[in-house]
């Protein structure tokens, strides 16, 4: 039981991991809201199995929460301030692919480092993942320093949050509820506010 | 009792927010009706400190809120600089012809934000304060761009974008002390609480403490405005409208550093004091180097005023490393800070008006034209200087004092040497404003007006602190230092 549940958890942070790349490589706002959608429903999967074997039943309701904010609300706010941007040719990331991929491995690696400790003082089945969790976390973090484009940031900083979401997931089952709701609501209001100034920021650039 | 005085604190900037948001059409009404309930808020966080002064029991309602003597200083420090904005405002002067809807746009988001910032202080559950900090980043960005220019927006997204960066980080700092504490095996219901983060603070494994501690330093360390992030503050704070300006600089800066010590009173615990220590010294001297060294080069008031933000926060962050004596130096700085930037940057509103530039250069002649309103922003320079006898000479003479106790010779002097350079930048800066001819065109005279009496208090306080320090202040600040640093 703890080795299927190890193996699920593992499998669907990899995959967010995986997803976070392949922002590097592709040029187009489109697939970078596809790759945070897909993201998001991992993230989601995460929280019901964690739910499941942990049991932590409060978790279900958070999985379809993530479902409903991160896999459907945000994404579609994000096409919005795609369709609104003019110039909707590719973009044109301060570093280039084969770097960013370098360096988004040598982060991989501090990243195991790092986590070491933590690891090392945890004794639940889901802990294999915490590196993975930290890695997501300095991809994003990469992601937004390195793109020009507000779209392509925001991406970013909303991978930042799913890699947090994925280190509360896995290494406590998920933060305590009231902060967890807080968190959405911050997400939600954040992802508004910041597609209000893209928008003035749109409307100063064409006056 | 107790829930009396958190309701009286929170619900007024709430309620005149939300009122902003249902009055159509009367804009002016909803700034009266929020300049006359912030005192509200106000009156009920004098309250709470004076009880916490005197030595009472911490404000407690529920598990969420919880405000002891420290968080009764920031509640104060935040209600007083809010209700100074709110009377201050856009919409209560009639000569100034603001838009209906920018009126409105200020004082639903102002609110707002005040809201957020005094609930990241009264509340007792460090995962509610890390939400209501990321939200007053965003209740504050859109109000930036008020006066819609490129500048002005594009400081906006900066901000927004930097400062959500940087909070999400706290915010992994945050999940990684909770980790740490779940793995010790304690009540996960009340985890995120200071209290019972507090004592079992011993059971926390040293190295994840080390780790959380990096993250929420350099997290709540962007909020603050210290180095290498501070790269946001100076465009924000000087694109937003003045009373914006004023809480961001006066109080949202402390607010962020009051949840650096929270966590360092925890981690601190857990490994001891010269980890955390020794970080906040290199971090605070950094940003004291970097603010003071930018005062002379500037050219806009504004940005000279944000600039000497950084270089305050950083005197403090410097404070917070210096032992209990540094601590109570550093509460006492921040609270000089608040009066005397809060002031400085509603009165730079003034000036702005007036000469219609934000150009130190095209502000000559401030003390001819606008004699009031010159004066009093020369007494706040001169107070962010560190000039006696404004209280902020004081709170800079103890943390000197407190470093060269803490046996740091060569950084008590570097320190020093610092706070010179400021002082010379400021006072060189200030006299090109002060004196000359004024630009032809500009209005010349200058009234007195119930705004200009309002901005007299926080420069009035100031002197007051500079000359001694209130006794329930001073003792507020002893309670609120050994809570944090016994």
């Amino acid at each position: 039981m703890d080795a299927t549940f190890s193996r699920l958890t593992m499998t669907a942070a990899s995959a967010m991991l995986l997803l976070a790349l392949v922002v590097l490589w592709r040029r187009h706002v489109a697939a970078y809201i596809t790759a945070f959608r897909t993201q998001s429903i991992a993230l989601a999967f995460v929280g019901i199995v964690v739910a499941w074997y942990g049991h932590v039943p409060e978790l279900f309701v958070v999985g379809l929460l993530i479902l409903a904010l991160k896999g459907w609300i945000v994404p579609r706010l994000l096409s919005g301030i795609e369709a609104r941007r003019d110039g909707v040719g590719e973009l044109q990331p301060l570093v280039n692919t084969e770097t960013s991929l370098l360096i988004s491995g040598a982060l991989a690696v501090a990243a195991y480092e790092i986590s070491r400790p933590l690891a090392e003082v945890m004794n639940l089945p889901t802990r294999g993942g915490l590196p993975i969790a930290l890695a997501l976390i300095f991809v994003s973090l990469f992601i937004v320093v390195s793109r020009r484009e507000a779209v392509a940031q925001i991406v970013g900083f909303l991978m930042l949050e799913n890699g947090i979401a994925l280190l509360a997931l896995l290494g406590a089952y998920g933060v305590p509820l009231v902060v967890e709701l807080g968190v959405f609501l911050d997400v939600l209001l954040g992802v508004l506010v910041m597609q209000a100034v893209v928008y003035h920021i749109y409307d100063t650039s064409t006056e | 009792m107790d829930s009396f005085l958190v309701l009286a604190l929170l619900t007024p900037p709430l309620v005149a927010g939300a009122l902003a948001l249902v009055l159509r059409g009367t804009p002016a009404r909803v700034a009266w009706f929020n300049a006359v309930t912030m005192p509200v808020s106000l009156a009920a966080a004098v309250a709470i400190a004076l009880r916490l002064a005197a030595g009472g029991a911490p404000v407690v309602v529920g598990d969420t809120w919880r405000l002891d003597a420290l968080s009764a200083l920031m509640a104060l420090l935040v209600a007083a600089v809010a209700t100074l904005a709110a009377s201050l405002g856009p919409g209560l002067d009639p000569a100034r012809h603001e838009a209906p809807q920018e009126i409105r746009t200020f004082r639903l988001w102002a609110n707002l934000f005040a809201f957020t910032m005094l609930v990241a202080v009264s509340t007792g559950n460090l995962g509610v304060m890390w939400v209501a900090i990321e939200a007053t980043t965003v209740t504050s960005a859109l109000l930036i761009p008020l006066h819609r220019t490129r500048a002005s927006v594009d400081a906006s997204w900066k901000y927004l974008l930097i400062g959500s960066v940087g909070i999400a980080l706290a915010f992994t700092g945050t999940v990684l002390a909770y980790v740490d504490y779940a793995t010790t095996g304690g009540d996960v219901n009340l985890a995120l609480h200071w209290t019972t983060l507090r004592q079992a603070a011993t059971a926390l494994h040293p190295q994840v403490a080390r780790l959380a501690f990096v993250f929420l330093l350099v997290g709540f360390g962007t909020k603050a405005g210290l180095v290498p992030t501070h790269t946001w503050l100076p465009d924000a704070h000087s694109e937003a409208p003045s009373s914006l300006s004023a809480m961001m600089s006066g109080v949202l800066l402390a607010v962020a550093l009051y949840a650096i010590v929270r966590w360092k009173a925890i981690i601190d615990l857990a490994i001891g004091s010269s980890f955390s220590d020794s970080l906040l010294i290199v971090v605070g001297l950094a940003t004291v180097a970097v603010g003071s060294l930018s005062l002379l080069s500037q050219t806009h008031f504004k940005r000279l005023l944000a600039f000497s933000s950084i270089e305050h926060m950083g005197l403090a962050c410097f404070g917070l490393a210096l032992g209990p004596l540094g601590v109570f130096a550093a509460l006492l700085h921040l609270t000089g800070h608040a009066l005397a930037k809060s002031a400085a940057f509603l009165l730079s509103g003034r000036v702005l008006q007036r000469f219609g530039s934000g150009e130190i250069s095209a502000a000559r002649g401030l003390l001819a034209t606008a004699p009031h309103t010159g004066v009093m922003f020369a007494a706040g320079i001169f107070a962010l200087g560190g000039l006696p006898p404004f209280g902020l000479f004081l709170s800079e003479i103890l943390i000197v004092r407190a470093a060269w106790a803490a046996g740091h010779p060569v950084l008590t002097g570097l320190v020093l040497g610092l706070l010179l350079i400021a002082f010379g930048s400021l006072l060189v800066q200030v006299h090109r404003m002060l004196f000359g001819d004024a630009l032809p065109g500009v209005v010349r005279g200058e009234r007195a007006s119930v705004p200009l009496v309002l901005l007299a208090l926080p420069v009035l306080l100031l002197v007051w602190l500079g000359v001694s320090i209130p006794v329930p202040l001073q003792m507020l600040l002893t309670h609120a230092t050994t809570a944090v640093r016994p």
